[in-house]
């Protein structure tokens, strides 16, 4: 099989199979899995609007879904995109609302700039600490997830509180910061061509700049890239500084083009979402764009059964799980007959 | 004396190459067997089958006459066999005592103060200083390591011990004190088999001396009946009295001066004051054992480590970074240092500097440039592969020292410096690879060939030096015999 259509059938196999789990999983809860899941097709592709819920909810998971892949793609594993995601949002609010004079273009500019500049430094500070002090940057960025999560908790209490004091939630963006809306009542609005305009971007930054190269072949053999004077650590601070930013950007779209104010649990897990987005999409920036398109539908549509046919969200959440277990499992030796790329070589016995 | 372990007609395969071939061996109580041999003579992997790590393809391993069937390094330790490794095998993230409560001490279920108590103990009684340090095992140095594997491997309360080129990694006046405990061991009833390259030692303090070649046992002696002289010829075996370097090269201007190039970890200098220079038109040969400091050279020479004191020069000048790009360097490790399996041939092509350089515009790979020089060498070097496109990961282990040397030579660097060129390679792709470098040199090129491999030293160096312990000696053409470089390598007679 060539590797293009290996990606390409993996991730769909993997998802047919955990759609074909969702549906024994619907029966055995006593729904009729066909009309469940026709639906959930309908209720994230049925109509107009439907389709609008969809890419909006896709939107988000476009962003951090880059920002993993990208530093995945090093062998650096970001787990913070959801907090570095969340210091966008932060940053972008704080900025926004004091733009009421300025013109669209620039307030716009300023707030997407101020996101992704927050989150570049939430990330480069995990970056910089694992090439400083050898910190594992799983560690470091879950721990700022918890920070970040309660830094918008403070500020949505504190300095950024509504007027009247009396809702836990921002004041709100003045017009000029607020991304236009193209089709209302839809909130179909200019951050999806953002993120679809960034995903070739990372992928010319992986795939034909020194830079990317040196990122991707220091992720896979470090003591290679030694050998060869590449050195680790710039590019470690560099490749976290642009995930961070890709996450940071996307919390700032989401204020200023949805939510148009921050509040607390302004993120339902995108952060967290984006690992298996990515995932899905084999740390493939292009492929990201699909992969958080699926995963945005099935949010969607989860929402819609849970209203319509009363089955928990949850379920569609655990399909998603699934989604990953079965990728994994057509990775290992025995599935894949033994010829996977991604594992490790096998070294050749020096002393025989 | 009765044989304790034994192994019989032991053959081990690693795809094509032979690496064990009907070796017979044995192991008494009480008595120190040194096994002897070049690397790649087959001493660890003997090792590795007698402890269990590896099974044979052919042979028994019996103890106390009880045939052991299942290898596995449980059954090997619960029988009474413990090996200690060349490179120290240790938690890292766990303490020292931590890490002897993993060997034999927490079997017989001991709290870890008593763990700390009872190996005091072990090393008092053997007068064997070991540093426990509380925390992880970071800072402690190799010397330290390995002491705390043999002390963990004596956990075990084995009957046979074996231990791998335990002296590498030993200061020099570290030595004496090391052979002390293995004859405490010995006296007190244990069989130590004891690998090695090192001849003075074996010499030193062995009762019985099984030398191997390729595989085969060559021999079978004790100290009284040999020398170190014949044990020197008996290792490097009469292969390379063949070849003998051509004196008649072309000597052109002095391309590269090194100049008291050092390199010092942990106070021991792994490169100890190398001076050298090199002309266009030669290959000097380095030779030497493993772990002599040959490494370090090489890193130094790729830039990718500062020496701690002395300086290199280029065409007379110092170099800086960018000069640095005319030394080409072929890594020893093909697969962990030279290559990047699972990326393309074009992409492995770029980890070079000096290409990475060439191939870019702003930072922006030129990519279809690439992949046409990478096409090119494809055909020059007649590297079997489908396409640049290919993994590098799919080539063969010969096709992929290819590439590294197509890719060191393909910057036009002035001097190539290549560890290990011929490493694995069959007769064949060895003498094609060979030729390759003499063509490099013929053209002006200046090269400097490691290699622990004396056919290969012989056969392709316009001069011969040795390194051991970090010093480099020049070997004279004029008294250039097998049997000095062999005493050189061995650590014997070193004089400036």
């Amino acid at each position: 099989m060539s590797p293009v259509i290996s990606a390409t059938v993996k991730p769909l196999a993997a998802m047919a199979v955990a759609i074909g789990l969702l549906a024994i999983g619907l029966a055995a809860l006593g729904a009729n899995p066909a009309v469940t899941l026709t639906a959930l097709l309908s209720g994230a592709f049925g109509d107009w609007l439907a389709v609008a819920d969809t890419l909006l909810k896709a939107t988000p998971l476009v962003f951090t879904g880059l920002s993993v892949s990208l530093a995945f793609s090093g062998s650096i594993w970001n787990i913070g995109a959801e907090g570095q995601l969340l210091f966008g949002a932060l940053a972008a609010t704080a900025c926004g609302i004091h733009l009421a004079r300025w013109s669209h273009v620039a307030a716009i500019s300023a707030v997407l700039g101020a996101g992704a500049i927050a989150g570049a430094l939430a990330g480069a500070l995990c970056g910089w600490l694992r090439t400083r002090f050898s910190v594992n940057e799983v560690i470091s960025t879950i721990m700022l997830n918890f920070i970040a999560l309660q830094a918008v908790s403070w500020a949505v209490h504190g300095p950024l509180m509504e007027p009247s004091h009396s809702y836990p939630i921002s004041q709100k963006l003045p017009a000029a910061a607020c991304m236009h809306w193209f089709f209302p009542p839809s909130r179909l609005n200019c951050g999806l061509l953002l993120a679809i305009g960034l995903a070739p971007a990372c992928y010319f930054w992986l795939y034909r700049t020194n830079s990317g190269f040196e990122l991707r072949a220091v992720g896979r053999n470090p003591r290679a890239t030694a050998f060869f004077g590449i050195a680790a650590g710039p590019i470690t601070v560099v490749a976290m500084a642009l995930s961070g930013g890709l996450a940071g950007l996307g919390g700032a779209v989401q204020v200023c083009a949805i939510t148009q104010r921050l509040f607390e649990r302004f993120s339902p897990g995108w952060g967290y979402e984006a690992i298996a987005v990515a995932l899905v999409a084999r740390l493939n920036p292009l492929a990201v764009v699909p992969s958080a398109l699926f995963f945005g539908a099935l949010d969607n549509g989860a929402q819609v059964i849970q209203r319509t046919q009363g089955v928990s969200p949850v379920l569609v959440q655990a399909a998603q799980g699934l989604i990953i277990f079965v990728l994994l499992a057509f990775d290992t030796p025995i599935l894949a007959r033994g010829r996977s790329a991604t594992l490790p070589h096998h070294k050749q016995p020096a002393d025989a | 004396m009765q044989n304790l372990l034994e192994a019989c007609a032991i053959t081990k395969h690693f795809g094509a190459t032979v690496a064990l071939d009907a070796v017979d061996f044995s192991a008494r109580a009480g008595e120190i067997h040194a096994l002897l041999g070049q690397n790649g003579a087959g001493k660890t992997t003997l090792m590795n089958i007698l402890a269990g790590h590896l099974r044979p393809d052919l042979g028994t391993v019996t103890l106390d006459g009880v045939a052991i069937k299942t290898a596995s390094p449980q059954t090997a330790l619960r029988a009474g066999i413990a090996a200690v490794h060349q490179s120290p095998m240790l938690f890292e993230h766990l303490s020292a005592v931590e890490n002897l409560a993993l060997g034999g001490f927490v079997r017989r279920g001991l709290a870890l103060n008593e763990v700390a108590e009872r190996a005091g103990a072990m090393a008092r009684s053997l007068s064997f200083p070991v540093q426990l340090p509380p925390k992880n095992l970071t800072g402690l140095s190799l010397a330290q390591r390995m002491r705390l594997e043999i002390l963990r491997a004596l956990s075990f309360q084995p009957r046979v011990l074996m231990l791998d080129e335990p002296t590498g990694l030993l200061a020099p006046g570290e030595l004496s004190g090391f052979l002390d405990l293995l004859r405490a061991l010995r006296n007190r009833g244990c069989a130590v088999v004891f690998i090695t390259h090192k001849l003075a030692e074996a010499m030193a303090v062995a009762d019985r001396i099984t030398m191997l070649r390729a595989g085969r046992v060559v021999d079978q002696t004790s100290p009284p009946q040999t020398t170190i002289e014949q044990l020197a010829a008996l290792m490097l075996g009469n292969a390379v009295e063949l070849a003998r370097p051509k004196k008649s090269h072309r000597r052109g201007a002095e391309v590269l001066r090194l100049e008291g190039l050092s390199l010092e970890v942990d106070g021991v200098a792994l490169v100890d004051e190398v001076s050298l220079r090199l002309h266009a038109g030669e290959i000097l040969a380095i030779a030497g054992v493993d772990g002599n400091g040959q490494r370090e050279l090489a890193e130094i020479l790729a830039c990718s480590r500062r020496p701690t004191s002395g300086q290199i020069l280029l065409h007379g000048q110092p170099a800086g970074a960018r000069a640095m790009g005319q030394i080409a360097v072929v890594p020893q490790n093909r697969d962990q240092e030279g290559l990047i399996p699972g990326m393309e041939l074009w992409e492995n092509l770029l980890l070079s500097p000096a290409l990475r350089r060439q191939m870019q515009t702003a930072g922006v790979q030129r990519r279809s440039a690439a992949i046409a020089l990478c096409s090119v060498l494809l055909k020059r070097f007649s590297i079997r592969a489908r396409s640049p496109r290919q993994k590098a990961a799919d080539l063969s282990g010969g096709h992929r020292q290819r590439l590294m040397i197509a890719r060191a030579l393909a910057s036009r660097p002035a001097v190539l410096v290549a560890h290990d060129l011929t490493r694995g390679l069959d007769v064949s792709a060895a003498a094609e690879v060979s030729r390759i470098v003499r063509e490099f040199a013929d053209q002006g090129g200046a090269a400097i060939m490691i290699s622990t491999d004396l056919d290969e030293v012989f056969g392709l160096g316009d001069r011969i030096a040795v390194i051991s312990r970090g010093r480099l000696f020049e070997v004279p053409t004029a008294n250039l015999t097998i049997e000095r470089v062999g005493l050189l390598m061995a650590g014997v007679g070193q004089h400036r």
